[in-house]
């Protein structure tokens, strides 16, 4: 009897839960996504806090370590496609360190499914504003963060 | 292994070059088991120099750690060159040094060793605790034999010899001016056995074996300090504005210092194990530098510091890198 309402509970708050996810997104694809989506009036989870940068080439993976360290679940990049680069190649170079990234915290046992990579041109607010449906279902889904989270918060 | 005498005589007619500033390589350590880095400026100096089984340091990090302090007024330059006594793993190191331009082929003689394997310092004060006296170590066929009080003692390499060197797979310098002895080829694999085995368990088992080990960490920085490849002028932990890495040690930060290390070392780490070495606390760090070796390997098909023409492999792409979960 103890145990199903322990369970119950669990459920409960799991389904409660609402993740807290940090959005990487690129000044020239992504974020003008995110703004058509807006102004398209589409809906999409208000979990993404985004973060503009000039461009996905620019995130180190140490931002995405250091979000998840100071509370994010989460963490979502969005770059423009292959080839359409406002800096020619980088999104080409974020690829590559993505890839690595993922593998790292994979093998240290920090779900790979908390840091998401996407390709959203200016023009793709439908699927914006799916991406962040999904990756919100997903860390909702795995639940708060357990490991790397910062114990100090002064 | 070398015939030591040819090391001396090439590392004498170095030193003598007006165009060579020092040399650098070993000499016999105060005890035990250890060998310590040498520097010859003079070819009386160039007598101390050795090379034995025990030989495990990298020296190429000492091309690194040297001093620039900036030119008075009227001062010139010193250009003189630097010699570097390298093994096969140190050679990858050297390479990827260069490749990056963090110094110029010019500046540097490469006396090359043809190597057959170093032995762990870890392993054999284990077997030998509380050698306080040099111990002479020789290489014979399969088996080291060593000199203690006197007595000769046969023990098999395997016993002995790195984890690195066993799956050994560049044991002649892919980087040298003078060779010194034959080259040896090598028949052996990297298998990343153990890196496979942890990569198949859960994650929660995963998290259970390295935040562990990361507990462990007392932020030394050894393991950064003895890196020939880690010579940013201003560590990222070594930085306040903005403090990426807080200075505590609990397991949040340790985990994020280790992470970032190995990656910052993704693309670049010759697997040259001095970091594990160095390690105080046995924080199994090679098995973090060899995944990702492991997986640049199987991703991008790029081996670091072999190639000297090759870019860095994060500053280079292919249209068709993989993709598969991006969404």
């Amino acid at each position: 009897m103890m145990q199903t309402t322990q369970v119950e509970v669990k459920k409960k708050m799991k389904k409660d839960f609402e993740p807290n996810i940090i959005g990487f997104l690129c000044n020239w694809c992504s974020y003008a996504g995110a703004d058509l989506a807006g102004t398209s009036r589409m809906q999409y989870p208000p979990n993404l806090k985004v973060i503009r940068v000039m461009c996905s080439g620019r995130i180190n993976p140490i931002f995405v370590i250091n979000a998840l360290q100071q509370g994010a679940d989460g963490v979502l990049i969005g770059g423009c496609h292959p080839g359409d680069c406002h800096y020619e190649r980088g999104n080409y170079l974020a690829r590559r360190r993505y890839a690595i990234l993922r593998e790292l915290l994979d093998y240290v046992g920090i779900d790979p499914r908390r840091v998401r990579m996407t390709w959203v041109s200016a023009s793709e607010g439908k699927k914006f504003a799916d991406v962040v449906k999904e990756v919100t279902d997903e860390i909702r889904e795995l639940g708060p963060i357990q490991q790397l989270k910062r114990e100090n918060t002064w | 292994m070398v015939n030591e005498k040819q090391l001396r005589d090439e590392v004498k007619k170095l030193v003598s070059r007006d165009d060579v500033k020092y040399v650098i390589g070993y000499e016999q350590g105060t005890y035990g088991f250890q060998v310590t880095p040498s520097f010859a400026f003079t070819p009386e100096e160039a007598e101390r120099f050795i090379f034995s089984p025990l030989c495990a340091n990298n020296l190429s990090v000492y091309l690194m750690l040297e001093e620039k302090p900036p030119l008075r007024k009227g001062e010139k330059e010193d250009t003189r060159k630097v010699g570097l006594v390298v093994k096969g793993c140190d050679a990858r190191a050297v390479v990827q040094i260069l490749q990056e331009k963090g110094l110029k082929r010019e500046s540097l003689v490469i006396i090359g060793v043809p190597c057959t394997g170093v032995i762990d310092p870890k392993k054999i004060t284990v077997k030998f605790p509380h050698q306080i006296k040099p111990v002479d170590v020789r290489e014979e066929g399969n088996h080291y034999v060593l000199t203690i009080n006197g007595k000769n003692q046969k023990i098999p390499k395997d016993e002995l010899l790195f984890e690195k060197c066993k799956q050994c797979e560049y044991p002649t310098p892919v980087i040298h001016d003078v060779l010194l002895g034959d080259e040896v080829k090598s028949t052996k694999k990297e298998e990343y056995k153990e890196i496979k085995t942890l990569e198949k368990k859960a994650l929660k088992e995963k998290w259970e074996f390295w935040s562990k080990a990361f507990d462990r960490c007392i932020r030394c920085y050894a393991c950064r300090n003895v890196c020939p490849l880690c010579y940013c002028k201003e560590c990222i932990v070594d930085q306040l504005s903005p403090q990426w890495i807080y200075r505590s040690v609990n397991r949040s930060e340790n985990t994020v210092w280790n992470l970032i290390r190995a990656y910052h070392l993704a693309g670049r780490c010759s697997g040259c194990g001095e970091c594990e070495r160095a390690c105080p606390m046995n924080i199994p760090l090679t098995m973090l530098n060899k995944k990702i070796e492991k997986d640049i390997k199987e991703l991008f098909q790029y081996v670091a510091g072999v190639n000297l023409e090759e870019k860095p492999l994060l500053a280079m792409f292919k249209p068709n890198d993989t993709e598969d979960t991006i969404l």
